[in-house]
């Protein structure tokens, strides 16, 4: 089955492509979501995951394997988990030796950061795009290294499979060009990284302009301009070294250096400033520039900061998600500042960075899991190294000293090391097994969170039954079908936004706004149809031509992720856009109540009406008055609720999902 | 640039390395050597331009283990969300109010007293891992080793367990 929200979206426009072929899905618009806009899919989305995915489904019914293609979605995202831990062992290879790969690899198998979102049925971007990472970071340290021009194309198209897979690629390309400058300040400077950076960054943008979702952007956003000046600064460097290798003079040369430095810049920062002003390099989008500016979201861009998953992260979600690893981190930093290498600086600055951007948005632990594992590894790796050594050195000393025997000056002093010897080396197995303790309570650890937090598809949900027996609620997929058995094809389904990739791919109806957040205003127009009164809601959704509204509703179950606690960023969206929705006006004394004592605009709005019809002669627990919220541990205000311009079509049977029929305008007289 | 290279032509052995003498090729320089100083006497200074030294890397790895401090408390999250430094109850049965540490019910939340408490044990924990190092570094003396030592174990070992209890009185479901 296939979890969550997005990946219903990605779902269907797999079974597009494998449906109608690449050139169909290339010029696809979709008229059943956004209603009345339409979506032009084809060139707003990254195709990375669905061509991946519908190249496994060829290759299978190649080899006469009729598989249906959601098993190959569902099983996507831990195939690729698997091929990030083989890319983490020869990362870790490639940093500092073997024996941190293999830690690296057995880390990242298993930290809860990653499995997040590679369960079987997560088919979304993330699955393939850390993949593509990994391998795009591994590629180019590789090409550090080595300064071979094929591991540097090879970094390029990394690089453009990542581009395809996720709108992330935008940390690659900054975090690429922070490491060549940090490289250029500490002296590092060598042809290796010249060939490796340029090859990377002028191949790596050509390919990275086929996808149609990031067009110019290489060359026209204020996000990947650091990346254009770091390789305008690096012909900079390379046409002074030759001036120097030149020039013979070092007087002469210092002063052609401080011309030739201060003019760059110079001419650099002009371009800039030219350049952004004349409106041809756009500033940064928001959802960017909020994690350089965490509280720019909040005061500007209510959508952004209403996700769940945007919220900056408390330390717990650090321990939950990562355990020993984060003692071992620091202590893998300070090893690879003992042996600074370009390689080491690489992952370091991508560790340092991504725990920062991990720090802003809970979602971005994700792309710091690969970091957090490598350098963890490290410490591990450096850690056991020392302590078997320890152990080793002394069967070799203590069988010199045995072999050498007595009779000279040196036998004292090795009986006194023979003598603390075996002390270190109890001390040294001690130490020993208490580190695998720690990684053995490191698995344990990621199992539970496994099984707990991160296995559940999100679409069917499960609670603890009064005996301890699990209970299943399948409300979503049967309200879902019904509407796909029970509504004419034409309808149109208006819902919060949250809803509409799964109407759309399941219900197979058209919806007016969906998951993918495009249109700001178009939502906000939903938002205000949801908190205005039946009256004027029903204009709104006349002039959206809706059929349908749908609601998730959870107080007879409790569930605590339904509409109702979503409503006040209903009202912050609408009124972001239309000032006549005011957020203190649904608030009692800045609270948000649903009892008696709510507010009387949140006693007449539509969604207080759509979620509590009926409600209220419905006993829902055991000794508590009829219309007991158990969501919202209150009794309702409003029980009697008359609806004027729409009628009850259908309510699941745990009364979780709510649709309701608009009513056609009655004939005028 | 160009008023201090005029100050080497007029005084006498200053002793600065990148003196450009008469015959320089920086048009400007001569530029400004006729048009304001001809008739302005620079007075005389004895500037240097700042050298820029990198600093060692254990000076910026003290730094980054600061910035991994305030990062793992959930720092950015105190900014944004402001809760209170620690929560409190009410006791419904004296009526007194109690302090709480540990805000429960949602692994996303913080108080900022509990965030920077955990984020102290485990920086301690990473410490006691760099001190197991140390320990085992050949260059000093026995007894100064065997401290790093057992500094070391204890720090992980404390950094550990206090970590454990913290999440099991987060999380009252944990490890069940």
């Amino acid at each position: 089955m296939i979890h969550e929200f997005d990946p219903y979206f990605n779902y269907r426009t797999t079974l597009f492509l494998t449906e109608k072929g690449f050139y169909e899905f290339w010029n696809w618009f979709d008229s059943e979501s956004w209603y009345p806009l339409g979506r032009i899919i084809g060139g707003t989305l990254y195709p990375g995951l669905m061509v991946t995915a519908a190249l496994i489904y060829w290759a299978l019914r190649f080899l006469r394997f009729f598989v249906h293609i959601r098993e190959v979605c569902v099983l996507t995202a831990p195939f690729f988990a698997s091929n990030t831990t083989l890319v983490a062992y020869f990362f870790g290879k490639e940093i500092w030796d073997t024996g941190a790969g293999l830690v690296a690899a057995v880390l990242i198998a298993i930290c809860p950061g990653y499995i997040s979102r590679s369960v079987a049925g997560s088919y979304d971007n993330e699955a393939v795009a850390i993949f593509a990472l990994l391998l795009t970071f591994y590629l180019f340290v590789k090409a550090v290294n080595t300064g071979s021009l094929a591991w540097a194309l090879g970094s390029a198209f990394g690089y453009f499979y990542m581009v395809s897979a996720w709108g992330g690629y935008v940390f690659i390309i900054n975090l690429v060009p922070l490491y060549v400058l940090v490289l250029l300040i500490t002296g590092r400077y060598s042809m290796r990284l010249y060939i490796a950076y340029n090859c990377m960054y002028i191949l790596g943008m050509l390919l990275a302009m086929q996808i149609r979702f990031v067009g110019f952007q290489h060359v026209q956003s204020g996000e990947h301009m650091g990346a254009m000046g770091v390789f305008l600064l690096m012909q900079v460097f390379y046409f002074l070294d030759w001036v120097k290798y030149q020039l013979n003079d070092t007087k002469l040369f210092q002063t052609f250096l401080r011309i030739t430095v201060t003019s760059a810049i110079l001419v650099g920062g002009i371009a800039l400033g030219v350049g952004t002003a004349s409106g041809y390099i756009s500033p940064w989008t928001g959802r960017f520039y909020s994690l350089l500016d965490p509280t720019y979201a909040k005061d500007h861009i209510p959508i952004i900061a209403s996700v769940s998953e945007h919220q900056p992260t408390a330390w717990s979600s650090f321990m939950f998600d990562y355990h020993i690893l984060l003692f071992l981190f620091p202590a893998g930093l300070y090893f690879c500042f003992k042996r600074l290498s370009d390689a080491t600086i690489f992952i370091v600055m991508y560790g340092l960075t991504s725990l920062y951007f991990a720090g802003v948005m809970v979602r971005l632990i994700l792309v710091a899991t690969p970091a957090v594992c490598l350098i963890s590894a490290i410490a591990v790796s450096a850690t056991v190294k020392n302590l078997t050594s320890l152990l080793r050195t002394k069967q070799k000393v203590s069988q010199t000293g045995s072999t050498k025997g007595a009779g000279s000056s040196k036998a004292s002093s090795k009986v006194t090391l023979d003598q603390s010897q075996p002390f270190q080396k109890n001390g040294a197995s001690a130490l020993l097994v208490g580190v695998f303790y720690l990684l053995s309570r490191y698995a344990i650890h990621c199992t539970w969170v496994t099984s707990e937090a991160y296995s559940s598809p999100s679409i069917v949900l499960a609670a603890r039954g009064a005996h301890g027996n699990r209970i299943l609620f399948d409300d979503y997929r049967e309200a879902y079908y019904w509407l796909r058995q029970n509504t004419p094809t034409d309808a149109k389904i208006m819902s919060w936004w949250d809803y509409g990739y799964q109407i759309t791919a399941m219900g197979n109806r058209t919806v007016i706004v969906d998951n993918n957040t495009w249109n700001n205003t178009h939502i906000a127009t939903v938002g205000r149809a949801m908190s205005s009164n039946e009256d004027e809601a029903y204009e709104i959704m006349r002039s959206l031509d809706v059929n349908y509204v749908l609601v998730v509703f959870g107080g007879v179950t409790g569930y605590s992720s339904d509409d109702i606690n979503k409503f006040l960023w209903m009202v912050r969206i609408g009124g972001g856009v239309f000032p006549v929705i005011k957020e203190p006006d649904y608030l009692v004394n800045g609270e948000f109540r649903v009892d008696k004592g709510a507010s009387p605009k949140m006693l007449n709005c539509l969604m207080y009406k759509l979620c509590y019809y009926r409600f209220g002669e419905l006993t829902t627990e055991y000794g508590k008055p009829p219309g007991y919220d158990r969501a919202r541990g209150g009794e309702i205000g409003n029980k009697d609720i008359k609806l004027e311009h729409l009628e009850e079509a259908y309510t699941t049977s745990n009364w979780i999902v709510r649709i309701y029929r608009v009513k056609p305008p009655t004939n005028r007289l | 640039m160009a008023p201090k290279s005029d100050l080497q032509t007029l005084a006498t052995g200053s002793g600065v390395s990148d003196g450009s003498d008469q015959s320089s090729i920086d048009p400007i320089f001569h530029l400004l050597r006729i048009l304001p100083f001809s008739f302005l006497r620079p007075p005389r200074l004895r500037l240097r331009i700042p050298s820029f030294t990198l600093p060692s890397p254990m000076t910026v790895y003290a730094l980054i283990l600061l910035t991994y401090f305030l990062v793992v408390s959930g720092f950015v999250y105190d900014v944004i969300v402001e809760p209170p430094g620690i929560g409190s109850t009410q006791d419904p049965i004296t009526g007194t109010i109690r302090p709480v540490v540990f805000m429960s019910g949602r692994v996303n939340g913080q108080y900022i007293i509990e965030g920077l408490s955990s984020g102290f044990m485990f920086v301690l924990g990473g410490i006691g891992i760099v001190m197991l190092d140390l320990a085992l570094d050949k260059n000093k003396a026995k007894s100064v080793k065997a401290s790093y030592a057992v500094a070391g174990v204890s720090s992980i070992v404390i950094g550990y367990v206090m970590s454990m209890l913290f999440i099991r009185i987060k999380i009252p479901g944990y490890l069940h």
